[in-house]
């Protein structure tokens, strides 16, 4: 009675997707590369644990493509003629899988604090005459002093990627999401789209969620610290009571690969927001016509001046 | 009362709908799930019994051949209700009382005919409502203080502590200003909290303020005053010294517990020389009383005049004094 499923899984970037079997596709939707290997969703998908929340789309496919394509005319003169060519019909939406991670921190930290104090100071100067003459003038100084302490806060929403196919940092560029909308995990609300599979576990999304917890952490104890100015020197931060929850989080991919040694090309959008990032590769080809012509230019402007010089000279 | 869950990490109570705690963020238990809906697992339409699959546009699986929608488990966000009515104790004419009273109390700088003159426009009875908050704190602060300064006037200090708030009152009242919440909160009476508003003896109508914001709303400002409020106890009782500034906390809130309730109060319009004036009478408490005051220039002027001919009788007066005493 279910919409038939099936799973693939490409050799190239990593990625699993569950697709529904009528939109099965010869290349991942993820990077475009051939190697993908298909198998019908059954006993791997009975041991995985379901997602607890969904954020479902808010970007339909129509506005989805016709955001790339404006983003694609905006980009750079280096990228190759065959991105401004490509047709953008080929956006998919994936529902990708991330961890949500929050806990409750105990932090120690020690930190130097600097209070500022003026004082006055005598100098020695030179006046207009060329005299030796003593002065005092007041001067900001600071003293630092010692601080240290706990700093207890909860760490909420820290998202990171539960997927191969697309690192934390790419993740990154397409946030934020708005949470508020999210949904416990309902399979209605996947069929007829792509999801994939959470290929890192849930101790390595743990590990990636707890760093960038501290770095967090580090920045809400950076703002805490009194004084004029401080600097943070260091802090221990104990975790406790963590959560991590797997999410899906929509988002709309154009994956194109030019000539099979290419690098490929990636455009996400955020299905919620809309956000489009993605890097443009740069045509060699375009690179080096650039610089040749670059060259040229400044060669034929040399040549001039030599010209005008000697036309100059010739009349002196 | 039926058993409420509560949220496992930060022990606050979950509300029928939360996915999520709104204050520490873990997900909700299983068994407070299942109050929301029962979720459907069926991909199948069922109107028609087609195949469904989610639409962008609507936001929840639709069937494309009888385009019905299926529902979902979502993140509720309903608009806050009232759940009890603090009594109107002060009645109509015991709230006039104490507003006559309470102009012909006021300091030297108000008209002395203020309460003769002052023209009663309207008395209304209402109920302005207000969240009122329960909830523990570990609080960690820093600050400067000028205790153990050496050169700079400021030294810093931090330190950590357990606070508890009892009936932390946030205003949810659009037709108060803020200041009029600060005055009438010491005299609000949440003993007697009724499930119905009171309804008065001698007719006068009540008008009810409703909520207006919706619960995620509200619990961001609910959270932001208990804050509020644990900052305001750090300075008040656990930074050392005299002086302080660039106070920072960070807290961990726990077990917070909210109740919205509809708060009694008479509002009065009153006229001198042609301009209106608002005073609010607590409905609980007539002592709680607020409002704005006409300013007498005629005495400030008097004061004024007063403070500059003693200037100039003092100037005037020295070197007499002065002859007297030394010469």
């Amino acid at each position: 009675m279910e919409t038939e499923q099936l799973e693939i899984r490409c050799d190239d970037c990593g990625a699993t997707l569950t697709m529904p079997a009528h939109r099965f596709a010869a290349v991942c939707p993820f990077c475009a590369s051939p190697s993908v290997v298909d198998r019908p969703a059954g006993e791997s998908s009975a041991r995985r644990e379901p997602p607890d929340f969904i954020l479902g789309f808010v970007i339909d496919r129509a506005e989805a493509e016709r955001r790339v394509k404006a983003w694609i005319g905006r980009s750079r003169f280096f990228a190759p003629s065959a991105l401004k060519q490509a047709k953008v019909h080929s956006v998919e939406g994936i529902y990708l899988p991330v961890w949500l991670y929050g806990c409750i921190a105990h932090s120690q930290y020690e930190a130097r604090i600097g209070e500022d104090y003026t004082t006055t100071e005598s100098y020695t100067t030179t006046d207009s005459k060329g005299r030796t003459v003593h002065r005092t003038r007041t001067v900001t100084k600071t003293e630092w002093r010692e601080l240290s302490g706990t700093h207890a806060s909860y760490v909420l929403d820290v998202l990171v990627t539960a997927s191969k196919g697309l690192d934390n940092a790419e993740l990154e560029t397409i946030e934020p999401f708005d949470l508020r909308a999210m949904r416990r995990y309902d399979p209605a609300i996947v069929s007829g789209w792509a999801a994939e599979e959470a290929t890192l576990s849930r101790d390595e999304g743990h590990e990636l969620a707890r760093s960038e917890a501290l770095e967090f952490i580090e920045d809400r104890i950076e703002d805490f610290l009194p004084g004029d100015s401080s600097s943070l020197q260091h802090f221990d931060s104990r975790l406790s009571s963590e959560d991590t929850d797997l999410v899906l989080l929509p988002i709309w991919v154009f994956a194109a690969r030019y000539g099979p040694n290419a690098e490929s090309l990636r455009i996400l959008i955020n299905g919620q927001t809309g956000e489009v990032q993605g890097k443009v590769p740069r045509s060699i080809v375009k690179i080096v016509a650039g610089s040749l012509l670059g060259l040229l230019a400044v060669a034929l402007i040399f040549l001039l001046g030599l010209f005008a010089l000697g036309v100059i000279g010739s009349f002196l | 009362m039926t058993q409420r869950a509560v949220c496992s990490r930060c022990e606050s109570p979950l509300e029928a709908g939360d996915l999520r705690c709104a204050i520490c963020g873990r997900a909700a238990e299983e068994h407070a799930r299942s109050v929301a809906r029962a979720s459907i697992q069926v991909l199948r339409c069922e109107s028609c019994g087609a195949a469904v699959s989610y639409d962008a546009k609507v936001g929840a699986p639709n069937c494309s051949f009888c385009d019905s929608v299926m529902r979902l488990e979502e993140l509720v966000d309903p608009v806050e209700q009232t759940e009890g009515y603090a009594p109107f104790r002060v009645t109509r004419d015991e709230a006039r009382a104490a507003l006559a009273a309470w102009l012909k109390r006021q300091g030297f700088f108000r008209p002395a005919d203020l309460a003769q003159r002052a023209r009663l426009e309207s008395i209304k009875a209402i109920y302005w409502v207000a969240w009122v908050c329960d909830a523990r704190a570990y609080v960690t602060w820093t600050a400067d203080s000028n205790e153990g300064a050496w050169r700079s006037a400021w030294a810093p200090h931090s330190g950590a502590v357990q606070l508890a708030f009892d009936d932390v009152l946030v205003s949810a009242s659009r037709g108060l200003r803020e200041e009029e919440v600060r005055a009438l909160a010491p005299y609000v009476d949440l003993k007697a909290v009724a499930a119905e508003p009171s309804v008065l003896s001698d007719g006068t109508p009540v008008a009810l303020e409703t909520f207006d914001v919706q619960r995620s709303g509200a619990r961001r400002r609910i959270v932001s005053a208990i804050h509020r409020s644990a900052a305001h106890v750090v300075e008040r009782d656990h930074v050392p010294g005299t002086r302080f500034r660039e106070v920072h906390t960070s807290a961990l809130l726990e077990s917070l517990e909210t109740r919205r309730l509809a708060l009694p109060a008479w509002v009065f319009a009153y006229r001198y020389e042609d301009r209106l004036y608002r005073a609010v009478v607590s409905g609980g408490d007539a002592r709680g009383i607020t409002g704005k005051l006409p300013f007498s220039l005629a005495r400030l002027f008097l004061v004024i005049g007063a403070v500059i001919l003693a200037g100039l009788a003092a100037l005037t007066l020295l070197p007499i004094l002065l002859r007297f005493f030394l010469g």
